[in-house]
This record gives C-alpha cells, sequence and structure tokens, in this order.
C-alpha cells in the first residue's frame, strides 16, 4: 500500500539533519562559540550570533515536555491512526522537537515521561524519529 | 520611556459589521468591503478621509477567490489612502501601528480591517475541511495547525499548575450565556449546559468543541483617530487609554515557557502602566479567546489571579451576566464570531458607546456600568500579544 502521509520536504538548512535520520540518527548543530545546540537548523547561533558550527549526533534520550491526543483526523492519511499522539520532546542534549509519542496507551502519558527514540521506516523514504516512554 | 503621554490621546470612532456566520456563495473581499464601508458611515466619516489602511493578515484564498490585498480593497472603496498595510502571520500591532502613524502626522485616520469567508469555503481545522494551510515537516507526523498547537500549551500548563476542563469549563458556559443575549451570535439561540461541554467531542485532546473557537464568514472594522477630532464626530468618544504590545515570536514547539507567562504579561505592563491603572480599575474584559485555555492564561498573566487560581476565580459565574467581572460580552470567538482581535475590540467599544442592546454592561445586565474595558489581540501560537484599555470619555 503506498504512503500516503506528508512527508519532511527538506530544504538547505534542514538536510543535515534528514541525512541523519536516514542512517538513524538525530544530528544538530552545535555553536562552537557558545556551546549552545539548536534547533530548527539556522546558518547562525540565535543565543550568540557566530556562524562558526559543529553538528553532532544527540543521544536517543528525552522527555515529554507535553503532548496532545488527535481525535480528528486533519488529513485523511491520519484516520487509520486515531487517536493517534503528537508531542514536544526535550531530548537531552536540550533541543526541543516535535514528534509522535507511539507504543503507549496515551491515558497513560506524562509530561517529564523519560522517552527514547524509535526509528519508523515504513515511508521507504524518510526515517522519521518517534518516541516510546523509555519502560515499555 | 513613559507613554503617559498617549493615554487617551487616540480614540476609537467607528466600528463596522457585517452580516455574519454561515453566509455562502461571498468573497473574502466582499466582507471587506461591506465592513470598511459599515465602519466609515458608523464614525459619520467620509471616505476621503480615510488616509491608513491597515489588514489583518488574509489566509489562502478558498473557492476561487481572489487574495485580498490592501491595493485591491482600496481599489474597491474608491479610496487612495498615504498608508497601506497588511499584517503577515498574525503579528498584532495593528493598533499600536496607527496611533503611531497618527502620532507623527502621517495620517488622520486609519482603518484596520478583517473579513474571511472561513466558514462556506471550509478553512482548515474543521471537520471535512478541504483548505488547509501550508504545511510544514510537522505535517509528517500529523501536526496540523492551531488547536494542536494550543493545546500543546494548555497540556503543559495542566502539568504545572491547576487547569484543565473544569476551569474551561465555566469559560465555555459564561461567554456562551453572554452570546444568548446577542441577537447576532452565532451560538445566540443554542444555550450551553457544563453537561453540554462534557459531552462534546474531544478535538485535540485537552481540547473538546467548545473549547475551541467558531469558524466564520463576515468581517469587521474599526476606525482610529485623535481624541480631538473624535469630539467632532457622532459616536460618544471611547479613548484608548492603555496599549501594550510583546511578541516572544518563538514557535511553541520550541518553546520552553509552554505554560506562560505568555506575550500577555509584557503587554499587559505596558498597557497598564502608559493608563496608570491597575486590574482592580477594570470594569470588564474583551479577551481573545481562540480557546478558552487562552481566555484564562491571558488572565493570569494580566494578574487578575496567580496560576492555578483561575477555577476558583471563574466559578460562580463571575465573568457571566450579572457577575462582577464580566469577560467577552458578546460570546467573543468562542460563541459570538471569529474576526481575530476585531471581535473582542469592537465588543469594547460598543459596550462603552452603550449600543449593546440586551447584552448592554449596566443595569440590564446586572453588572456595573462600565467606563474601563481591558481588550486583548493574540497572534499565532502565543507569539504575539497585543493589549488595549479602553476608555468612556
Ligand atoms: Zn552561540
Amino acid at each position: 500500500m503506498a504512503y500516503e502521509k506528508p512527508l519532511p520536504k527538506p530544504n538547505a538548512d534542514t538536510r543535515p539533519f534528514w541525512e541523519g535520520c536516514q542512517e538513524n540518527q538525530l544530528r544538530f548543530q552545535k555553536c562552537r562559540h557558545c556551546d549552545h545546540i539548536r534547533w530548527p537548523p539556522s546558518v547562525i547561533c540565535p543565543k550568540c550570533h557566530s556562524s562558526d558550527t559543529d553538528w553532532i549526533v544527540a543521544s536517543d534520550k528525552g522527555m515529554i515536555y507535553s503532548y496532545v491526543v488527535y481525535h480528528i483526523a486533519f488529513h485523511p492519511a491520519f484516520e487509520n491512526d486515531l487517536p493517534y499522539v503528537t508531542a514536544v520532546v526535550k531530548l537531552a542534549e536540550g533541543p526541543y522537537i516535535l514528534t509522535n509519542i507511539v507504543g503507549s496507551d496515551p491515558s497513560k502519558l506524562k509530561c517529564d515521561m523519560p522517552v527514547v527514540v524509535v526509528w519508523d521506516d515504513s515511508s521507504q523514504e524518510f526515517n522519521l524519529p518517534k518516541f516510546k516512554p523509555l519502560n515499555e | 520611556m513613559s507613554l503617559r503621554k498617549l493615554r487617551d490621546k487616540y480614540a476609537i470612532v467607528g466600528a463596522g459589521y457585517t452580516s455574519q456566520g454561515r453566509i455562502p456563495d461571498r468573497s473574502a473581499l466582499s466582507f471587506y468591503v461591506e465592513a470598511c464601508v459599515n465602519a466609515i458611515k458608523d464614525a459619520g466619516l467620509r471616505k476621503e478621509d480615510i488616509d491608513g489602511l491597515i489588514c489583518y493578515r488574509q489566509f489562502q484564498p478558498v473557492a476561487n477567490d481572489v487574495v485580498v490585498t490592501p491595493y485591491l480593497l482600496a481599489q474597491h472603496l474608491g479610496i487612495q489612502p498615504k498608508i497601506l498595510s497588511q499584517e503577515s502571520y498574525c503579528a498584532r500591532g495593528h493598533f499600536l501601528h496607527a496611533i503611531s502613524l497618527i502620532e507623527a502626522g502621517f495620517c488622520n485616520y486609519v482603518l484596520i480591517v478583517y473579513g474571511d469567508n472561513a466558514l462556506s469555503g471550509k478553512r482548515s481545522f474543521v471537520k471535512g475541511a478541504t483548505n488547509s494551510e501550508p504545511a510544514d515537516d510537522n505535517a509528517a507526523f500529523g501536526e496540523f495547525g492551531r488547536a494542536a498547537q494550543f493545546a500543546m500549551a494548555a497540556r503543559r500548563a495542566m502539568y504545572e499548575f491547576r487547569t484543565g476542563p473544569e476551569t474551561w469549563k465555566e469559560i465555555a458556559v459564561c461567554q456562551r450565556k453572554w452570546a444568548n443575549l446577542n441577537p447576532i451570535a452565532m451560538m445566540y439561540d443554542k444555550p450551553m449546559t457544563y453537561e453540554g461541554y462534557f459531552n462534546a467531542d474531544w478535538v485535540v485532546e485537552p481540547f473538546r468543541l467548545y473549547d475551541c473557537c467558531l469558524i466564520s464568514d463576515g468581517g469587521r472594522a474599526c476606525i482610529v483617530t485623535s481624541t480631538e477630532r473624535a469630539r467632532d464626530l457622532r459616536n460618544p468618544v471611547v479613548t484608548i487609554m492603555g496599549i501594550g504590545e510583546h511578541n516572544t515570536s518563538v514557535d511553541i514547539h520550541q518553546s520552553d515557557f509552554m505554560a506562560g507567562p505568555t506575550g500577555a504579561n509584557m503587554a499587559g505592563k505596558m498597557a497598564f502602566d502608559m493608563a496608570d491603572i491597575t486590574v482592580k480599575d477594570i470594569d470588564a474584559c474583551e479577551i481573545y479567546d481562540c480557546f478558552t485555555y487562552t481566555v484564562e492564561i491571558t488572565l493570569q498573566d494580566y494578574g487578575f489571579f496567580g496560576p492555578g487560581e483561575g477555577e476558583d476565580w471563574f466559578k460562580d459565574g463571575r465573568t457571566a451576566p450579572g457577575g462582577i467581572m464580566p469577560v467577552n460580552t458578546s460570546g467573543g470567538l468562542l460563541s459570538e464570531s471569529y474576526f481575530m482581535g476585531l471581535t473582542p475590540i469592537a465588543e469594547g467599544v460598543m459596550q462603552l458607546m452603550g449600543r449593546c442592546g440586551e447584552r448592554q454592561l449596566g443595569a440590564k445586565t446586572g453588572t456595573k456600568e462600565p467606563e474601563i474595558i481591558l481588550c486583548s489581540d493574540n497572534g499565532a501560537v502565543f507569539q504575539s500579544h497585543a493589549t488595549l484599555i479602553l476608555r468612556r470619555s
């Protein structure tokens, strides 16, 4: 069955992140001047305006900063997933990223719950970093 | 820098309404034009007097509409204003810009307007929407828009302090009571009970259907001028006693202060400082209410109550008809109609002019005769905030 959900559209700024995902790695920019790890990607550091940057590979752990449960599909390809969870996960390294929490009953989730990445390669084009509770 | 020299120096002199609700077979542009013409008429001005035209942001056209630009609107109004502008992506500086233009001497009468055919045009975020906003990479995760983004902030707030549906049901039900007194409100003849609130479907949990604002066809406009000029016009004079603006700007998905304070905190301080009053002086509030929670966090950030005290504060009909602090007396975006910040601001103006019929604050609704009304406007997901303190002169 064809994959009908929207896919990322990498651009000049975000391409290194999505290329990292193809290797099951979460890659972020780290400022060489002030050590701030930033997301979303940018040509300069929003903290100190330095353009001197490294790409680092983040650990696969974080915590749920906040989450919601979709009960309406605003796109038909998500109808079979209802109810599904989107969340902002705070990674151990600092960045906050929008993702899904999978493999858990939505009613069991809580803010600040530790989570670990699970890679979703079902589109066969992009590996999507999703997360599940650490203890499951 | 003190803004006190601007206190009460500018006034809102006219409000333009249109037919509203579900009005099929109308272009968005037609609502803009109708709202502007009615505002000009209401203020008792000639169209040639309008030398500034500021539009709220317009979404993607639907139903074969054209893009509504300020040029197009000016052309259809038959005017050539000195200043034309249109805000993008919901930064809520309209009234502040209008005052600045008049204070600097560039303009005398600035018209601020919004219109849309969102309901009939099936704009995004309704069940069966056929006209979605352009998606970003978050769409890969099934993240689509405003309800989920505000719900995300609300969920974090539920974790950090005492809030949730028990608080929000009061907001939804009290505003509905106001709408039931307002014949032009989309929910005029639809009372709501607590049970009705809880029985409604989830949209994006923790938000149920009645936590979410309406989607409307229609438009609204307001005209700003100097208080000096306002005194020569036909309506009772309603001045801008204080104005504040703050743009936290950060995308909610990267915010590390998701549960607040929102821009209301800084914008409110700026407006209260200019007006030289405190929340104790406020007689009623018209708060931008895209979601029930938005009303709670805005009033909390203005200092009406502390974090988590909202549940008790909203109890016993404090904000309903007959209450000691009426909030969103037209029904608001939740129960009247959605015209961005112009729904609450126009209502504040109409209340102070004494033109609100059955819902008029004062003896008619068992509330205090209003002299000072606090209004708010919010843009994007708590990224932009404007505060207006209006006063009957
Ligand atoms: Zn830096």
